[in-house]
């Protein structure tokens, strides 16, 4: 709308001030509640800690982090971390996109499936942990009963470190299934009818059609989608504190679990503001990994 | 639709059945909620039984569940009001006017996302202890800010981003101010996203649990930690009943809530998470 005439300076800077201010109070809170924690918790990280007083003390150098480098205890957090990360999210983007397709046929009742689908979704981890837990129970548990029911023994869901990792991704995965349902449902929505016919007319079969159009044009949705979950699943500590509280042993003890019990149980707060940075390091590096990693793939498949 | 008549009644009983399994877990314990210790633990598990309000009654004066509940109730509504008035004049700013920077903030935004909570938790236990705040609704309220107001940012920038770019020209050559145009013609239509916008941010809040853990002790406690401590406590074993019916509590609102707005929700968060 600008007829290319310059305006007062004044009446600019005003503008100017207005357009930021938009943003201030976010900033603000932001920078009060996320960057300075996370600059503070860098300089614990090179400090001692005095419990009494709770002030960092004197500066240390990268000592705290050899002690934590050299803990095979924290490498294998993140092991298991990584175990959770590898099984959970590509099984919960399977079974979302396969249910979406199932929950997108066309009938009366769609709205109110697909609706329902919510509910899992808003139950807090914590107490989708504990009903799990129940359920799971090997003596008295649903679950165990219905394994009875066709002949299969009780499974020691929480005694064995497989099984009981097992539980952590099946527990995730019913929690968060969900969500992808709902973002994969929009996809599939999305996606152009006309290709769809043409493959048709074509003669194209079910299977090539999947694979050669169907995903190709979800690939920048099944990338965003992927995107989404990490950033939640990195997250990963309440299903594991309610259901197995980490164990048995530390089978289950993802890192986010670790560094509070390292932190919060075993008073080893500059111990755990170095494994803190480490793990922001890794986190963010691979968050603007998969995001360019899903721009590049939007880019080449749209 | 093209397709057998058959596979298409398949593909529809699949998601129903589905759908029901999904359901399973939440009827289940709402079904467990109602029933006696002596109920709960039996070989076979019963479907049918009395129901009581024992564990009800039992459990939440016990383990003073009003008290929490009012404590998440302040927390989740404070932290979901400061996070969608902050965040959504963020997020407008981001998609509607120029901004030098725009996209590095929006890029470092996301990245935010990514960052673990214990990272977050830790200094910010000992900041409030060096202050005096832990235990205190404000502290838990301004740590939820750190999840909220990124994720409020990021979806209502894809919500006004969406909007017609005539409704600030008008009201520009109307001689509505900026702020004056965000709040009498912005907001006004934009006001089912940011509804389901403010309800989700408030079930995350509702839902949290490590910043709870961390920084309450006994006055500002809320559900969540109450749900941890019974799961956890291994000594008498796991209080089923109890489980269930504080969980049950804890679940019903939130259903309810998100139910109400599920088409603005369903929208809003697809939206959120496609649209980069």
């Amino acid at each position: 709308m600008t007829i290319g005439m310059k305006r007062p300076t004044r009446a600019r800077l005003a503008d100017t001030a207005g357009r930021w201010g938009f943003l201030t109070p976010a900033f603000l809170i932001l920078a009060a509640v996320l960057a300075y924690p996370i600059l503070y918790t860098i300089e614990i990280s090179f400090s001692e800690i005095d419990i009494a007083t709770f002030m960092p003390g004197e500066f240390v150098g990268w000592d705290n982090y050899e002690t934590v480098l050299t803990d095979e205890r924290f490498w294998y957090a993140l092991r298991v971390t990584l175990i959770y990360l590898v099984f959970a999210l590509p099984l919960q983007l399977l079974l979302g996109f396969v249910i979406a397709w199932l929950v997108n046929a066309e009938w009366r009742g769609r709205g109110v499936v697909r609706a329902l689908f919510i509910i899992p979704m808003v139950v807090a981890p914590v107490v989708a942990g504990g009903i799990w837990k129940m359920m799971l129970d090997p003596l008295w548990g649903l679950t165990t009963y219905l394994l009875g029911l066709v002949g299969l023994p009780a499974l020691d869901w929480f005694g064995d470190p497989v099984l009981a990792m097992g539980a952590i991704v099946l527990i995730d995965t019913w929690r968060w299934t969900p969500f992808v349902v709902l973002i994969a449902t929009a996809g599939l929505l999305s996606l152009p009818r006309d290709v769809f016919e043409a493959a048709e007319i074509d003669g194209a079969n079910w299977w090539t059609t999947l694979w050669r159009i169907t995903i190709p044009l979800l690939v920048p949705v099944i990338a965003a989608t992927f995107v989404v979950r990490w950033l939640g699943a990195v997250k990963m500590f309440d299903i594991a504190l309610a259901a197995t509280a980490g164990g048995p042993g530390r089978a289950t003890n993802v890192i986010n679990l670790f560094i509070y019990q390292e932190a919060f149980r075993g008073m080893k707060f500059a111990e755990s503001a170095a494994m803190c940075v480490v793990v922001l390091v890794i986190t963010t590096l691979l968050t603007g990994l998969f995001l360019r990693g899903s721009r590049v793939l939007e880019a080449r498949f749209q | 639709m093209r397709g057998s008549r058959l596979g298409h009644r398949l593909r529809v009983g699949g998601g129903v059945f589905v759908c029901a399994l999904f359901l399973f877990p939440v009827f289940w314990m709402v079904l467990t909620s109602f029933k006696a210790p002596r109920d709960a633990f039996t070989r076979p598990p019963k479907l049918f039984f009395t129901p009581t309000l024992e564990s009800y009654t039992a459990y939440l004066t016990f383990a003073d569940v009003p008290g929490r509940m009012l404590n998440t109730v302040i927390v989740a509504a404070g932290a979901g009001l400061v996070s969608i008035v902050a965040g959504a004049m963020a997020g407008y700013a981001l998609s509607r006017i120029r901004l030098r920077g725009a996209a590095t903030i929006g890029a470092v935004i996301l990245l935010s996302r990514g960052v673990p909570p214990i990272a977050l938790a830790v200094p910010m236990f000992i900041v409030a202890r060096q202050l005096d705040l832990l235990d205190r609704h404000i502290t838990l309220i301004l740590a939820y800010c750190t999840f909220l107001i990124p994720y409020v940012m990021w979806l209502m920038r894809g919500f006004f981003a969406a909007l017609p770019r005539e409704l600030e020209e008008a009201a520009a050559i109307d001689g509505c101010s900026r702020f004056g145009t965000f709040l009498r013609i912005i907001v006004p239509i934009s006001l089912p996203g940011l509804i389901a916008t403010f309800i989700f941010s408030v079930i995350l809040a509702w839902e949290e649990l490590l910043f709870a853990l961390v920084l309450t002790s006994r006055e500002a406690v809320t559900v969540p930690v109450a749900v941890a401590g019974i799961a956890a406590d291994m000594t008498s074993g796991v209080n089923w009943s109890a489980l269930c019916a504080v969980g049950t509590i804890t679940v019903i609102p939130v259903v309810i809530f998100s139910l109400a707005v599920q088409k603005w929700l369903i929208q809003g968060l697809s939206d959120g998470a496609t649209k980069a």
